[in-house]
């Protein structure tokens, strides 16, 4: 390297030796970060998104219920709830077209298939709960109790993967009926399957 | 069981083995190779309906990122035993869940698929890779590869083959049972006829007969083949044996005639030779006496010894004579033509009388047609039997001579009848035999060789003579000249 300096021999190189070095060095930094940048793993929101999305497949909602559209409703967080429409756009599940609703009150879940509460959301969390009593909507949420205050499916962490929980006494009072594909891959099942349930 | 049985039932044991294993074998074969190729379609339609149902299964686990789940899912393939190993992939080419049957099989590696299909097969080989895309809400969650070991195929060969012994031996054992019945039908027949052969050549008794069988096939024929041919070797020995005995029989009678004939030359030589001396001894006494005579001149004695010198070689030049005929008689060539007999009786009779005409004797002669016969030996035989009827004749008075012929049984049968001297019938073989005479030289002369010549000369044309007599009543000599034959007109 040093004799290199010091004896150039070509006359395209006729840079300085070290500003030469600099150049190689940014470049070869430049092929190491593109692909890692690429290959970076999905953020939690990514996952929750494309979870919640495909939730869908897994789901019969009752007879006469939501017919048309399926609506995916984002309460309150306008990033996540932008992920989302990204996500769903153009999609549709068994015919049905997808559209992404972002609810900042919970007296607009009646529309709703799916709603998603996310824990940033904190007491807003049951007001939501408590607008889908009764109404045959799939929620899902990521707050640590969000089960516990009557949601049907919550996501965990798991290591560094996200899992999901269900609790199918929530399911079965709003007759929404959970694939037993799906149960499978939760992480924990409370109550027990009802006529929607099939574990 | 007897020693020839042994082989044929064990060939017939072993036929029905061959024939069966060949069938068997070929059967087995075919079994085989539509299996191998059955087999393989049944295995990757199986290992196509395990991808489906693991891929069906692990929709969940790929949508929600669940490898745990997944190889759960895959180890479910351990119930299959047909799988070697599976790999569960993502869309985009990363192995999510994987199983193996054991720790050294390797796992399948993933092929390109064709666009468009859902399930493709690759055959390497022993080695067969199934893939299977799984699609979900009509978007590809993944794809599910599984190998498989075509190894059992070798497996199911030993199977084949195992099952292929057993039925052998069970076929080898039917063959014994069923070569009994075959004995039964086939060999036992056989071997019977072939013990009666055996019997037949050994002990050369051709009265033996094989058993009949009882079924209408070919073993039946060659039985009745068999008896047929031994009657017929039989009814040729029969022949055989009689003919032989009566060459025997043949053979001694010709001997005792030989020996007849041997001992009759015999008596004929030495009959010659005495009769040849006698009257020459009396021509070397005569010619003794008439030297003597010379010397003393005694002129009256010798004209009566010339007498008796001429009657001696007249004797003896009619022995040689009647010898000469007798001898033509038996070995003179026959010169057939056609013969007056009534003619040459005549003749002779004629000659007769000429010759003593004193005498008053009535010849009696039939008109006969001509015959066929050896004219000169005919009439030395007319001669001899008409001679001998004048000769016997002589001492009677007006005796009467009678040639005739009579038909009897459609025979012609002349006769020569005389009332002369006749004979003693008791005699009557003696007759014909040379040199016998019945009566003294000094009654009648002769030379007791006439008759003989005359039954030689009969013989020779085929006919016979036989006479009747008796003593001082005549005799009558009846002869034929051809046996058997009618007069010709």
């Amino acid at each position: 390297m040093v004799v290199n300096l010091q004896r150039p021999r070509q006359g395209i190189c006729g840079w300085r030796g070290p500003a030469r070095v600099l150049l190689t060095a940014v470049a070869a930094l430049g092929v190491l970060i593109v692909p890692w940048a690429q290959a970076q793993k999905p953020s939690r929101d990514d996952v929750q998104a494309a979870y919640l999305y495909n939730f869908g497949k897994f789901v019969r909602w009752p007879e006469g219920a939501g017919r048309g559209s399926m609506v995916v409703c984002v309460a309150g967080d306008d990033s996540f709830g932008r992920t989302i429409g990204k996500l769903v756009e153009g999609e549709q599940i068994d015919g049905r077209p997808l559209t992404e609703r972002t609810l900042d009150r919970p007296d607009g879940v009646g529309a709703c298939s799916i709603l998603f509460v996310g824990a940033t959301r904190g007491n807003e969390a049951e007001s939501f709960l408590a607008a889908t009593e009764g109404k045959p909507i799939l929620t899902v949420g990521d707050a640590p109790d969000f089960i516990a205050h009557g949601g049907m499916i919550q996501f965990v962490q798991v290591e560094d993967h996200v899992r999901f929980s269900v609790n199918l006494e929530a399911c079965n009072r709003h007759s929404v009926a959970l694939s037993s594909e799906l149960l499978k891959v939760a992480v924990t099942v409370t109550g027990k399957a009802g006529t929607g349930g099939a574990r | 069981m007897k020693p020839g049985s042994r082989s044929i039932s064990a060939k017939l044991m072993w036929m029905n083995v061959v024939v069966s294993a060949t069938v068997l074998v070929l059967a087995v074969m075919a079994f085989f190779f539509y299996d191998l190729v059955s087999f393989r379609q049944n295995l990757i339609r199986n290992l196509t309906t395990s991808a489906q149902i693991v891929g069906a299964n692990s929709v969940s686990a790929l949508t929600f990122d669940d490898p745990q789940s997944a190889g759960t899912t895959l180890q479910a393939l351990r119930s299959s035993p047909d799988v070697a190993s599976a790999t569960l992939e993502t869309n985009d080419g990363t192995t999510f869940a994987s199983y193996q049957r054991a720790a050294n099989v390797p796992l399948p590696v993933a092929m390109p698929m064709e666009a468009g299909t859902e399930d493709q097969a690759w055959v390497k080989g022993t080695h067969v890779l199934l893939a299977h895309r799984i699609v979900f809400q009509g978007k590809p969650a993944g794809t599910v590869y599984i190998t498989a070991e075509l190894n059992e195929t070798g497996q199911r060969a030993r199977q084949y083959l195992l099952i292929a012994c057993g039925v052998l031996l069970i076929c080898m054992v039917a063959g014994v049972l069923i070569s009994g019945t075959a004995r039964k039908l086939v060999a036992q027949p056989l071997v019977a006829l072939a013990e009666t052969a055996r019997k037949v050549s050994r002990e050369r008794d051709y009265s033996v007969r094989a058993a009949e069988h009882k079924d209408k096939d070919e073993i039946s024929v060659l039985v009745e083949a068999f008896n047929e041919m031994l009657v017929q070797i039989q009814e040729r020995d029969t022949a055989l044996n009689r003919g032989r005995e009566q060459l025997e029989a043949r053979v001694e009678e010709r001997t005792a005639a030989l020996r007849a004939a041997n001992r009759e030359l015999e008596a004929f030589s030495y009959t010659v030779a005495h009769d040849l001396r006698g009257p020459l001894d009396a021509v070397q006494g005569m010619v003794y006496i008439l030297e003597s005579l010379d010397r003393e001149k005694r002129e009256g004695e010798r004209g009566e010894i010339l007498d008796h010198l001429k009657l001696a070689t007249r004797n003896m030049a009619s022995l040689i004579d009647d010898l000469l005929n007798l001898s033509r008689a038996s070995t003179a060539a026959l010169k057939k033509g056609r013969v007056n007999l009534t003619g040459i009786v005549t003749q002779i009779a004629e000659d007769l009388k000429r010759g003593e005409p004193e005498r008053r004797a009535e010849f009696m002669i039939a008109q006969l047609p001509p015959v066929e016969a050896d004219e000169g030996l005919i009439r030395v035989a007319l001669d001899n039997l008409i001679r001998n009827a004048w000769k016997y004749t002589s001492r009677h008075e007006g005796a009467c001579i009678e040639f005739g012929a009579i038909n009897r049984r459609g025979e012609t049968v002349y006769y020569v009848r005389d009332d002369g001297a006749g004979f003693d019938p008791k005699l009557n073989d003696q007759l014909f035999q040379p040199f016998h005479r019945l009566h003294s030289r000094s009654e009648f002369p002769g030379t007791g060789i006439g008759l003989a010549t005359v039954q030689r000369i009969l013989a020779r044309h085929g006919g016979r003579i036989w006479a009747e007599g008796a003593v001082e009543k005549g005799a009558t000599f009846w002869f034929t000249l051809k046996s058997g034959t009618s007069v010709t007109a």
